[in-house]
């Protein structure tokens, strides 16, 4: 089989790399991934890519709720009484 | 769990107490997905904040016809790209001129192997994968963290994005197509 010809498989993997290829009109494709080990490689490497930066996560040092209503707290209009100024 | 709709409407009226629960609730996962688009701890902190303190200046506008979070992950991709814009200039890749299909006559030598399993991804894994995902440009990165790393649906994504569900796909297939072979390097070498 020509390199164009994968091409085309290829396009349709990178596609279909999340969908349930048990389906229908994945036929195709699922037959060729079981007789073409390059592109049975090239599907797999793509959904370890999408694995890969799905198990990647992190996880926050402590809560920001403080920090944020601080914040907010800020925006309120300021109401500070200034002391009048005594007049002689 | 606490009905959000409840908190939004008392945060709405001023209820700061209501808006630090949902602070609470969702602040994991909006420090988690900024992090994933900038790939920097502090950066993702400073988004973290200015998302709620957005949400809540903005909080009228939230209509309640999307999920608040996707609410939420819309205003993180709108600090993320202008925190962008402000301090960095944009990567040199443009993905509509380059071949993604480069690199596959060497298929055959393309077998990744095993690929290490979720919480034991090693610190050079770790860096590669930031490395890679780095060099996309960010419009293609927020497409590929909030479809295939987040598990939004197109549609949703487009919403989030004003973007058409075809534009969602195409970006979605370049933004895969170059972080695998950004990856293949180091899973071949
Ligand atoms: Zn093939």
């Amino acid at each position: 089989m020509k390199l164009v010809d994968h091409k085309k498989y290829l396009l349709e993997i990178c596609e279909k790399v999340d969908q349930d290829l048990t389906s229908p009109t994945c036929k195709k494709l699922r037959e060729h991934l079981s007789q073409c080990p390059d592109c049975a490689a090239y599907y797999d490497s793509l959904k370890k890519t999408i694995v890969l930066y799905r198990d990647y996560d992190v996880e926050m040092k402590g809560s920001r709720v403080k920090e944020i209503l601080a914040q907010l707290d800020l925006d309120e209009p300021l109401r500070i009484t200034l002391p009048k100024k005594r007049s002689r | 769990m606490e009905d959000d709709t409840k908190l939004i409407e008392a945060a709405k009226s001023g209820d700061k107490k209501a808006f630090g629960r949902l602070v609470k609730k969702y602040e994991q996962l909006v420090y988690s997905f900024s992090f994933k688009i900038c790939r920097d701890k502090q950066k993702a902190d400073e988004v973290l904040q200015e998302t709620f303190i957005n949400a809540y200046r903005g909080l009228k506008s939230f209509s309640g016809n999307s999920k608040f979070s996707t609410w939420l992950y819309r205003i993180v991709t709108n600090n993320c790209l202008m925190m962008h814009r402000k301090k960095s200039h944009e990567p040199v890749v443009s993905l509509e001129e380059t071949d993604l299909f480069k690199g596959t006559e060497e298929l055959q030598v393309a077998h990744w192997g095993e690929t290490p399993h979720d919480a034991v991804l090693n610190k050079e894994l770790k860096e590669v994968l930031d490395a890679a995902i780095q060099k996309l440009p960010l419009e293609y990165r927020i497409v590929f963290v909030m479809r295939d790393v987040e598990g939004l649906s197109t549609e949703e994504v487009g919403k989030s994005l004003k973007l058409s569900v075809p534009a969602v796909k195409s970006r979605l297939h370049r933004a895969r197509l170059f972080l695998r072979n950004e990856l293949n390097e180091y899973f071949t070498k």
